[in-house]
């Protein structure tokens, strides 16, 4: 059987690593109750730090907030009616949505074709793996420290607007610069690409380079290829990219807050203002529903595309 | 699969002769400092099957990507036909490739990646599908088309490759390692099948392989090559019996070769002696050498007879060698006997069963092996790198 | 006829070039222009040009008064990213080994470690709060917030180790027991030092997640701020260039700490790739 036709069985066949390893257990007689142990600190600290922690959440939203008591335990939906029939709530849900939309749309471009040069257009494997960690370093660095250095770049004073008049293109500083829909977004850009390049960049490094070959082969153009082999074989990363931005943009409020100057919220805004009267119910909701949100989200990019199968191969 | 004589419509066959034919002129391809093609001319008839025959890395992929359009010569020039094809898409050569890996589209049905041709030039879904579905059925395929390549054997991948590339209707055929992925059993049938193939069709076939059988087998035409270079290009036939330099006879097992310089030349033939004092009769073929100058002979496995040397004089008579008994291999209908000269040379002797088993040898029995002058070919170049043999103990 | 071409670059090679390399600009410019006014002079513009270069707001740093406790965050986020990087490492290594098996409640593990990667860090901050309330607790950067921090490096040095571990054939293990190592030998003669440059990385995200880390920390430190959330502050109230110079700081400790880990695995690779 072929190399790709091997590997797609295997991956069919195995969802986890465990069915690809499964001989070594059985052939070196391993005790069965070792991978329960191996995988017990991670369960107690995801169930811990998560699981629990979530479910709380979820309790508390039905709980009941009272000035100067704070908690009270009950059973009430007036938080959710609260959140729900607040058209400012909406109004942030839009504004997120409308974000996550523009966001998406351009990390996915940026990302896509990015990958697609480092891959497909680099000749040298070196040089490519040399690009790709340029691409990823800054990932490991400060994000907030990231978000306000476009500060002396987009403010009135800032380096565009200096550039700008210099030039003669404008007479006035550009207001819309920074503390802008504009700046959040350009922030976004900045700290999220990322997680599209790295999925989409993993998926196409592994599409065998003769499958583009027969494309050309089978008349083919340049585009053609794109379209007809490199998109589909991207997909999985594609949707995994796609999973990261999303969560990213809908969990954020720091940005958001920084980069708009106060001019723009999110949803977990609404959150940072009950937190800050100390109404946790009220903000559970609040969490709950996002929470909602974003797993449905997941839920529809999961179904779109066997993402676990990306991830475990 | 059973290719009807009217397998592909001829409708679609409006090739005319000659235009299926390849030439190489001067063609070099270069990775870096390091030369994968050293200035190859080459000429492939159209309607012919060639083989490419190397090891690993001789460059023979190399040429076939190049003839693909999908590598790029660093000079040279390519035609089909009379087209000069450098630069141009492998539509507009008329050539498609099978690769070794068959690039079967992993997220495409079988029928939608046989059809893929069809819809890059934009025909409608209904009419390509229905045209991928009579290729299918011509390789017998049609009841798998639904399925996706992941789902198929080795065996089927391989027909839908081949479908994939005869719907484009090519003037060349080009297979890369084809065979090599599948089991023995399996690359016996397809190697019939490819050969039959290309008789219907008619149009030329070049295929890479490292395995000497499957050229000998298949090939109309057999390039032998190293590094880089084209050793000898010639019928099968030519090839194993006549080859043209030590590589060859090597490379292409069956064949013995010794060299000697030139001790004395008649009408009729020449004497040659070799550096252990050993004397060998050789034919005189083309020009006559100058007298002092090195030969090298070859001879078939299963022209050489042994025996054990008599009062130890063996060395002494002329064309024969002596050695020692390294190891016999029963190959069913011949017993390969592999003897390790007195100069450290292994030298082999084919021998018909009823003849070994009459007076078998062991390991480490001294003989003598013996050949007939006749049964001498000679090397159109001496030997200057000595034993080195590209395939050592691989020769059958 | 068109001239045949002999190997050039296809112009769509120059267009995603010219796009990559406005994309690093994009992507490194903002960082180098706060980097170059950190180094502001007296005159505590904000913006360029740079005015009498001095390294006064550095200095600034570490005067508490003005600024907020800058080294005490540091001395917490310090210790607090170098314990998550240990606990990263050892929990998720063990539990990618785990995974090479087939167990009960796999799949459920794998998904609880994914939708603790997608929650918003918010939401879990509050969760977690919650939760420590609910046991009395009060929240402290080495408890609540080295759990928040946990929850979000796990998933990701698990991924990393499946990608690591899908790569390592069972074979060598199944070699070394044929020639007598016992499983301790084989797991530390033969798999760790093959799998070691993914723990490096695994490491390396430990280590970098934890001490960036904001959404997650913000309700669980409590009263005590790490570093990223001390700088937070600091965008609201410093109006002066000692912002930009505790981003210089913390991007230099942040690239000494990418540097060592990629220098190792570098290092790693060509010792077994060079020895020949």
């Amino acid at each position: 059987m072929s190399a790709p036709a091997l590997k797609e069985g295997r991956v069919s066949a195995a969802t986890l690593p465990a069915s690809r390893m499964k001989m070594t257990a059985d052939s070196s007689g391993r005790k069965a109750w070792a991978p329960y142990l191996q995988v017990a600190p991670l369960t107690l600290v995801l169930l811990l730090f998560f699981a629990i922690p979530v479910a709380l959440v979820v309790v508390v939203s039905f709980f009941r907030y009272q000035m100067l008591v704070g908690l009270v335990p009950d059973f009430t939906f007036k938080n959710y009616v609260d959140i729900l029939t607040n058209p400012t709530n909406w109004s942030l849900y839009l504004s997120t949505f409308k974000f996550t939309i523009i966001v998406l749309a351009i990390t996915f471009v940026l990302g896509f074709w990015i990958s697609y040069f480092l891959v497909f257009h680099v000749r040298n494997l070196m040089t490519a793996i040399a690009l790709f960690l340029i691409c990823t370093v800054p990932f490991w660095t400060s994000n907030i420290i990231r978000m306000i250095s476009w500060r002396p770049v987009l403010g009135r004073e800032g380096l565009i607007n200096q550039a700008l008049q210099g030039m003669g293109v404008t007479a006035q500083p550009l207001d819309w610069l920074l503390y802008s829909d504009f700046s959040v977004i350009v922030a976004y850009v900045h700290l999220y690409t990322l997680f599209m390049i790295v999925p989409i960049f993993n998926s196409m490094a592994r599409i065998d380079k003769s499958l583009l070959e027969a494309a050309v082969d089978g008349g083919a153009s340049r585009w053609g290829v794109v379209w007809n082999v490199v998109l589909p074989l991207s997909k999985t990363g594609i949707a995994l990219g796609s999973l990261f931005v999303v969560t990213l943009v809908m969990g954020d409020f720091s940005v958001v807050t920084v980069m708009s100057g106060g001019l723009s919220g999110s949803v977990t805004s609404g959150m940072f203002n009950d937190l800050q009267f100390l109404n946790y119910p009220r903000a559970a909701a609040n969490a709950v529903i996002l929470l909602i949100v974003v797993l449905l989200i997941a839920v529809a990019i999961f179904r779109l595309v066997d993402v676990r199968k990306e991830l475990v191969r | 699969m059973n290719y009807a004589p009217t397998s592909i419509s001829p409708a679609h066959s409006v090739h005319t002769k000659g235009a299926g034919e390849i030439r190489l002129v001067n063609l070099t391809k270069s990775f870096g400092d390091m030369d994968a093609v050293k200035d190859i001319n080459l000429t492939i008839p159209h309607g012919s099957y060639c083989c490419l025959l190397g090891p690993s890395g001789c460059g023979k992929t190399t040429i076939l990507r190049m003839i693909a359009g999908h590598e790029t010569p660093t000079t040279g020039e390519i035609y089909i036909g009379d087209d000069m094809v450098v630069g141009k898409t492998p539509v507009e050569r008329g050539t498609a490739m099978m690769f070794q890996s068959y690039a079967l589209f992993p997220h495409l049905s079988v029928l939608d990646n046989v059809a893929f041709y069809l819809k890059m030039r934009g025909v409608g879904k209904e009419e390509r599908r229905t045209r991928a579905r009579e290729m299918l059925e011509r390789v017998q395929l049609s009841h798998l088309a639904n399925r996706m390549p992941a789902q198929l054997s080795g065996g089927q991948q391989q027909r839908v490759a081949l479908a994939r590339s005869l719907i484009t209707n090519p003037k060349v055929l080009l297979l890369d390692e084809p065979l090599s992925a599948l089991d023995e059993f399996l690359r016996l049938r397809m190697r019939g099948e490819l050969k039959n193939l290309q008789d219907e069709l008619g149009i030329t076939f070049v295929h890479v392989t490292h395995t000497q059988p499957e050229a000998i087998a298949l090939a109309d035409m057999v390039v032998v090559m190293d590094t880089g270079r084209i050793e000898q290009a010639a019928s099968a036939n030519e090839i194993y019996n006549r080859p043209a330099t030590p590589y060859v006879a090597r490379f292409m097992g069956g064949q013995n070769v010794l060299t000697g310089r030139v001790e004395s030349i008649s009408p009729t033939g020449m004497v040659l002696k070799s550096e252990k004092g050993e004397i060998f009769n050789a034919p005189l073929t083309g020009a006559a050498p100058k007298l002092g100058e090195p030969v090298s002979i070859s001879m078939r496995r299963d022209r050489i007879s042994i025996s054990k040397p008599q009062n130890g004089k063996g060395a002494q008579q002329a064309d024969a060698v002596t050695g020692v008994v390294d190891s016999t291999e029963y190959q069913g209908s011949f017993v390969k006997v592999s003897i390790v000269l007195d100069g450290g040379e292994t030298f082999v002797a084919n021998m018909p069963d009823h003849e070994f088993f009459a007076e078998p040898v062991d390991h480490g029995v001294p003989v003598v092996a013996r050949w007939k002058p006749e049964h001498v070919h000679v090397l159109s170049k001496a030997d200057t790198e000595g034993t080195k043999d590209p395939y050592a103990g691989s020769g059958h | 006829m068109a001239l045949p071409s002999y190997g050039k670059r296809p112009w769509t090679f120059y267009v995603l070039a010219t796009l990559f390399t406005l994309f690093v600009i994009f992507l490194y410019g903002p960082m180098i222009s706060v980097l170059i006014l950190s180094f502001q002079g007296p005159s505590a513009a904000l913006n360029f040009p740079l005015r009498d270069p001095s390294l006064m707001w550095f200095d600034e740093l570490f005067n508490p008064r003005r600024v907020g406790d800058v080294p005490g965050a540091f001395r917490r986020s310090l210790p607090l990213a170098l314990i998550t990087m240990l606990l990263t490492v050892v929990i998720a290594v063990t539990a990618g080994f785990a995974f090479r098996h087939r167990f009960r409640g796999a799949t459920l593990v794998f998904y609880m470690a994914i939708a603790s990667l997608i929650i918003p860090g918010l939401v879990l901050s509050i969760g977690i709060l919650v939760t420590a309330r609910f046991l009395g607790l009060s929240a402290n950067w080495y408890t609540t917030a080295l759990g928040a921090h946990l929850s979000w490096t796990l998933p990701f040095g698990l991924l990393i180790m499946f990608a690591v571990l899908g790569r390592l054939s069972p074979s060598y293990e199944e070699a070394s027991y044929d020639l007598g190592a016992t499983r301790w030998q084989t797991v530390k003669d033969v798999v760790l030092p093959i799998v070691f440059p993914g723990i490096i990385a695994v490491a390396l995200f430990g280590f970098t997640l934890s001490y960036d880390e904001f959404p997650r920390s913000w309700l669980t430190v409590g009263t005590l701020n790490t570093l990223p959330l001390e700088i937070w502050t600091m965008t609201t109230n410093v109006t002066s260039p000692a912002l930009y110079a505790l981003g210089t700081v913390t991007t230099i400790v942040s690239f000494i700490v990418i540097a060592l880990a990629l220098g190792s695995i570098l290092l790693i690779q060509r010792r077994r790739s060079g020895s020949s």
